[in-house]
């Protein structure tokens, strides 16, 4: 469907699982299988609307509303720099061209190795060490141009670049 | 954890029952005035329903007497007082504000009617080349948007009827997708969606009638997806597609062949029926 | 071990305190998401190691403890050593060696760890001394930062459900709803609004399936105090959301934490846990026979769904769309049952006004905002963090008194107040006192309680601009004034900045202003224009300069700001050229460095960075290069 190849879903009934079968469980489902896939894959999206008896259409609609969800395959290791307000007045944007410049992508998009998604969150709730980036699920406060490339070194997918 | 899910999709139903519905089967009537003129509805009605009844004219989009009101245009917007708030107002949708006793409304105050030209001055900047918009726009004296024009102009206005029809239908077999400026009304994936019947309930209830189809007896195509007609046996006409007979057979409980014969020999089998049963007496 | 009676608890809490007691000394490391972005798991990880290799381990008395936030982000990782309640700063790994040493074992202090109190330089060895915290208040806060999240015990011992206990055992509901209202109490989250009049309206409300709800979406970016709360003592938005539950009549609850708060979610799921075995949650708890439960609910990344409406949808399945409130969520709320929503600020406050008493917390604050508030204080200030002061402070107070002025010393240009839907409040207003109605009146709002410092290095336009932006992302699309406005507004604030307005933009921007005000279906798009509007009204000259002059400023706005070195005050250190991103500077050490404009952006980097007074300037871009001033 969509193009994609299909999945394995071994995950996904693991998941479906853990919670009733009913639409109040979709977007917790949903978060489940975005962990365990890195985006939403679309025969997996079909495979929920039918266990959890919702409309394909809701199912799609849940998907494309909220923020934390990607329908497109997402890099190893998601970059994000938080662009609340005390964030922003501390400099974010330089943060967002600096690493933008490094991993030759804008933001939103991802490496053509599929190591690194760049993303913009809207607030991460520490703004008193503004700016911040979390790289993977690495925290970096009072975050720096210049020292973005040591940041990205020290993942995984940064060593391979 | 047991949360109440609500049942999936609806069944349609007639005027009086949605207007019982609404009201709660309530007997008790409600004296309100808009814009100085008398209106006595149905406990339930809403103020909509009331200025209707008087013949008074609120321009709406995305109400529609079939379907639960939704509050998305915010062309509906009216003042409403009462006298013991002490000249404190409040702006409403009367397509949902309940008409209550005592309620005072006014359909064209100053700022109401600031505020529905700030919305179709919106929209005709999203939507510049249809004619609904530009001649509701016009009503107000807006010739062209004040704001910047949609650089791929859409006739859309995201009323959300073609949606929540289907929702009502029992289908959902499309819905909006994204949020804010990027939200559109879409099938799954952007593709041809699979629960769709082709029942074209959605193009027909579109303001501005930018959902395309075309429908003959050899076939029937939207959405992107292609139907294949059912046949009258009585007339030959190709009325209905198989995925609606299949779903209406589904709900009923009716057999699929019942609905094979389109409504007006439906109607002509059953005047037969009644005819031979007087002359059997 | 479920406690099922007042004297259980009782004899619970002594034998907590007791087993504290039994500690000659306490190590606490702030493990909030601030301080551990700054590594302080690695040092509380080397704590316990060096703890245990110096023989000074728990048995003989002195033991680690992994907090939430102290508040004081900036000068983390932060460590206290009580009973001595010394204060350590900026702890790196390999200060804890000395620390063990000199302090814990030694009881002597290391002056380069303490925090410099900049106002006379001098360093502070108590925590309560320090200015930061000695003006706090902690009532939502006041166990953070000195117990254990996930040890239900320690919670205990700091009289964590000793007000549900109270309530259960000593009050009715009706009495619970009216201590509630005689303390004052106002939603936390925003609004303000009557606590007790929510309350009172869901438990009169036909229905005998009814729901809590606490509100842990927290989408003003600057705010954090719930990611605090919910991190750092869990048990005390548990204890408030169960005497809620008790006090309404409803058996199920929701605790919705945004999807960008995972550590939230972890220590909550761990007290709830530990809760239910303790009988303080699930089937009769404390033995009452009273059932109630809760589970988490994730957000999925959406700043509405800190609507009530959208939250309720949200836990529904559904997409977070707001629905038009004729109809109270106390009649028909989360699946259309009587629902009682709260911020998780207002559940914290909720056991500690019923274990001290309302006249306690309504003794505090002012005539019509009682008790205290957490707020953030970010940006350009000296001392960024978490504080909870009573209601009535003044802006001075909290930007000077506490967050020890602006970072080197830079005028004070604004603080902005609310998150999106607040406003700018300018010098001129800093000795207003801070409640909800004084707020408002200056064209701001409480809102969650962010409060970000701006310095002159700030354009207003570009503030406004800024959060156009960010709620032009957010809007759910629903209605056309909030969807079609907000994308609208912006295209008409991108024009600002880059010198493209024109002579009507103001007044083009206050009619969309107004119909978005009055139009829109939620408070999102009703209050957007806040931050536009609150600018327009205290900074109208930089708006003009942006129309008029295509010039900004404060020196932010790239298309209309040139750089340039002052040849004569270059001394050729080459800080500029190290920080510029764009390669655009050129010189070698100690000789004179020049910006090349064909390759500069304008980013300022080299400006802020600069340590010369004066030797790196900005211009309007549109002047010509003889008759230019630096602005």
């Amino acid at each position: 469907m969509n193009g994609q190849p299909c999945v394995n879903t071994a995950p996904l009934d693991e998941i479906l699982a853990r919670y009733p079968a009913s639409e109040t469980a979709l977007i917790q489902v949903l978060q489940d299988v975005h962990r365990a896939y890195h985006y939403l894959p679309c025969d997996v999206l079909v495979k929920v609307a039918e266990v959890l008896d919702v409309p394909l259409a809701k199912v799609f609609s849940v998907g494309t509303f909220y923020k934390a969800f990607s329908l497109v395959p997402q890099g190893r290791t998601i970059v994000r720099v938080c662009t609340g307000t005390a964030c922003h007045i501390r400099g974010a944007n330089r943060l967002i061209e600096e690493i933008e410049r490094l991993l030759k992508i804008k933001s939103g998009e991802t490496t053509e190795d599929m190591g690194f998604t760049i993303k913009t969150v809207n607030c991460v709730g520490a703004c008193a060490m503004a700016p911040v980036v979390i790289v993977g699920e690495q925290y970096h406060g009072s975050a720096q141009p210049a020292k973005v490339a040591k940041y990205l070194a020290e993942t995984e997918a940064g060593h391979e670049n | 954890m047991s949360g109440v899910a609500p049942a999936r999709g609806g069944r349609g139903r007639d005027d009086r029952e949605r207007a019982a519905i609404r009201t709660g089967g309530k007997e008790t009537m409600v004296t309100l005035t808009i814009d100085g003129r008398v209106a006595k509805v149905r406990e339930g009605a809403t103020v909509l329903d009331a200025a209707r009844a008087i013949g008074v004219r609120i321009p709406t989009l995305c109400q529609h007497e079939a379907l639960e009101p939704w509050g998305g245009c915010r062309l509906c917007l009216v003042d409403v007082t009462k006298k013991e708030w002490s000249g404190w107002e409040k702006m409403v949708v009367s397509c949902m504000f309940p008409a209550e006793e005592g309620l005072a409304v006014s359909t064209a105050s100053e700022r109401v009617v600031a505020t529905r030209k700030v919305v179709l001055d919106l929209l005709l900047a999203r939507c510049p080349e249809a004619p609904l918009v530009q001649s509701l726009a016009r009503e107000y004296g807006i010739e062209r948007t004040s704001y910047q024009e949609n650089p791929e102009p859409t006739d859309c206005v995201l009323c959300g009827l073609c949606t929540r029809v289907c929702d009502q239908i029992g289908v959902s077999a499309i819905s909006t997708v994204n949020r804010g400026a990027g939200k559109e009304v879409a099938p799954p994936f952007h593709e041809a969606p699979p629960d769709c019947i082709g029942c074209l309930a959605c193009a027909e209830i579109c303001p501005t009638d930018c959902i395309p189809y075309e429908t003959s007896d050899l076939g029937r195509t939207i959405w992107g997806r292609r139907f294949e007609m059912v046949r009258c046996p009585h007339c030959g006409r190709a009325h209905i597609t198989k995925e609606q007979a299949t779903f209406y057979a589904g709900r009923g409980g009716v057999p699929e062949s019942y609905f094979l014969a389109c409504d007006a020999c439906k109607r002509k089998q059953m005047a037969k029926t009644f005819t031979t049963l007087s002359l059997a007496k | 071990m479920r406690i099922e009676s007042a004297a259980a608890y009782d004899e619970f809490h002594r034998r907590a305190l007791d087993s504290a007691a039994a500690h000659r000394q306490e190590v606490l490391v702030c493990c909030g998401t601030g301080c551990l972005a700054n590594g302080s798991m690695r040092v509380a990880e080397t704590f316990t190691k060096e703890l245990q290799a110096r023989g000074l381990t728990a048995e003989v008395g002195n033991f680690t403890k992994r907090t939430g936030c102290h508040g004081f982000c900036q000068r983390g990782p932060l460590v206290v050593i009580q009973p001595a309640g010394i204060l350590y700063t900026q702890v790196k790994p390999k200060d804890v060696a000395e620390i063990c040493e000199k302090t814990v074992a030694g009881g002597t202090v290391i002056p380069r760890l303490l925090y410099k109190n900049p106002a006379d330089n001098k360093r502070v060895e108590h925590y309560g001394d320090v200015p930061f915290y000695a003006n706090q208040t902690r009532v939502a806060m006041r166990n953070i930062g000195k117990i254990d999240p996930t040890d239900i015990a320690d919670a205990i011992g700091h009289d964590a459900y000793a007000g549900l206990v109270k309530v259960m055992f000593e009050m009715t509901p009706e009495r619970v709803i009216g201590e509630i209202e005689r303390s004052g109490l106002r939603g936390r989250g925003g609004a303000g609004f009557v606590t007790a009049r929510k309350w009172r309206a869901c438990r009169n409300a036909e229905g005998e399936h009814k729901f809590v709800v606490c509100n842990g979406d927290e989408g003003d970016p600057g705010a954090f105090k719930d990611r605090s709360i919910m991190e750092g003592d869990p048990h005390s938005v548990l204890e408030g959301i169960v005497i809620g539950a008790w006090a309404v009549g409803a058996h199920e609850g929701f605790i919705y934490v945004r999807d960008e708060y995972p550590l939230a979610v972890v220590n909550l799921t761990v007290a709830i846990e530990q809760a239910r075995q303790h009988g303080f949650l699930g089937t009769n708890i404390l033995g009452t026979g009273f059932d109630f439960d809760l589970a988490i609910s994730r957000g999925g990344g959406a700043f509405v769904c800190g609507e009530s409406s959208a939250l309720m949808r949200s836990i529904e399945g559904k997409v977070g769309e707001p629905r038009q409130k004729y109809v109270h969520a106390t009649d028909k709320g989360l699946f259309d049952r009587p629902t009682v929503l709260n911020n998780v600020e207002t559940w914290a406050d909720v056991g500690a006004i019923l274990l001290h008493g309302a006249g306690w917390f309504a003794g505090m604050g002012t005539e019509k905002s009682k008790g205290t508030k957490a707020f953030s204080l970010v940006g350009k200030v000296k001392n960024t963090g978490l504080i909870e002061l009573p209601m009535g402070m003044t802006l001075r107070d909290i930007v000077y008194g506490i967050g020890g002025g602006i970072i080197d010393d830079r005028p004070f240009k604004a603080v902005q107040t609310g998150g999106p839907s607040g406003g700018c409040v300018p010098e001129s207003l800093l000795d207003l006192p801070v409640d909800y109605e004084r707020l408002a009146e200056a064209g701001s709002m409480m809102g969650s309680g962010g409060m970000i410092v701006m310095d002159d290095r700030t354009c207003m336009v570009d503030v406004a601009r800024y959060f156009l932006s960010f709620l032009t992302e957010e809007s759910c699309g629903k209605c056309v004034p909030c969807r079609e406005g907000l994308k609208q507004m912006l295209a008409i604030y991108d024009d600002l900045v880059a010198g493209r307005g024109k002579p009507g933009d103001i007044e083009r921007i206050e009619t969309l202003a107004a119909g978005m005000q009055l139009g829109s279906l939620c408070e999102l798009g009703k209050s957007a224009p806040n931050p536009v509007l609150s600018t327009l009204r205290y900074f109208r000259s930089e708006y003009e300069a942006h129309i008029v002059a295509q010039t900004c400023p404060a020196g932010m706005c790239r298309d209309l700001t040139a750089y340039e070195i002052v040849p004569e005050l270059c001394n050729g250190c080459h800080l500029c050229f190290k920080a510029c991103p764009a390669d655009a500077i050129t010189g070698e050490t100690k000789k004179l460095h020049t910006i090349h404009q064909e390759k500069c952006i304008s980013c300022g980097a080299c400006y802020d960075v600069c340590p010369t007074e004066g030797a790196v300037r900005f211009y309007p871009k549109n002047r010509p290069a003889e008759n230019r001033e630096a602005v």
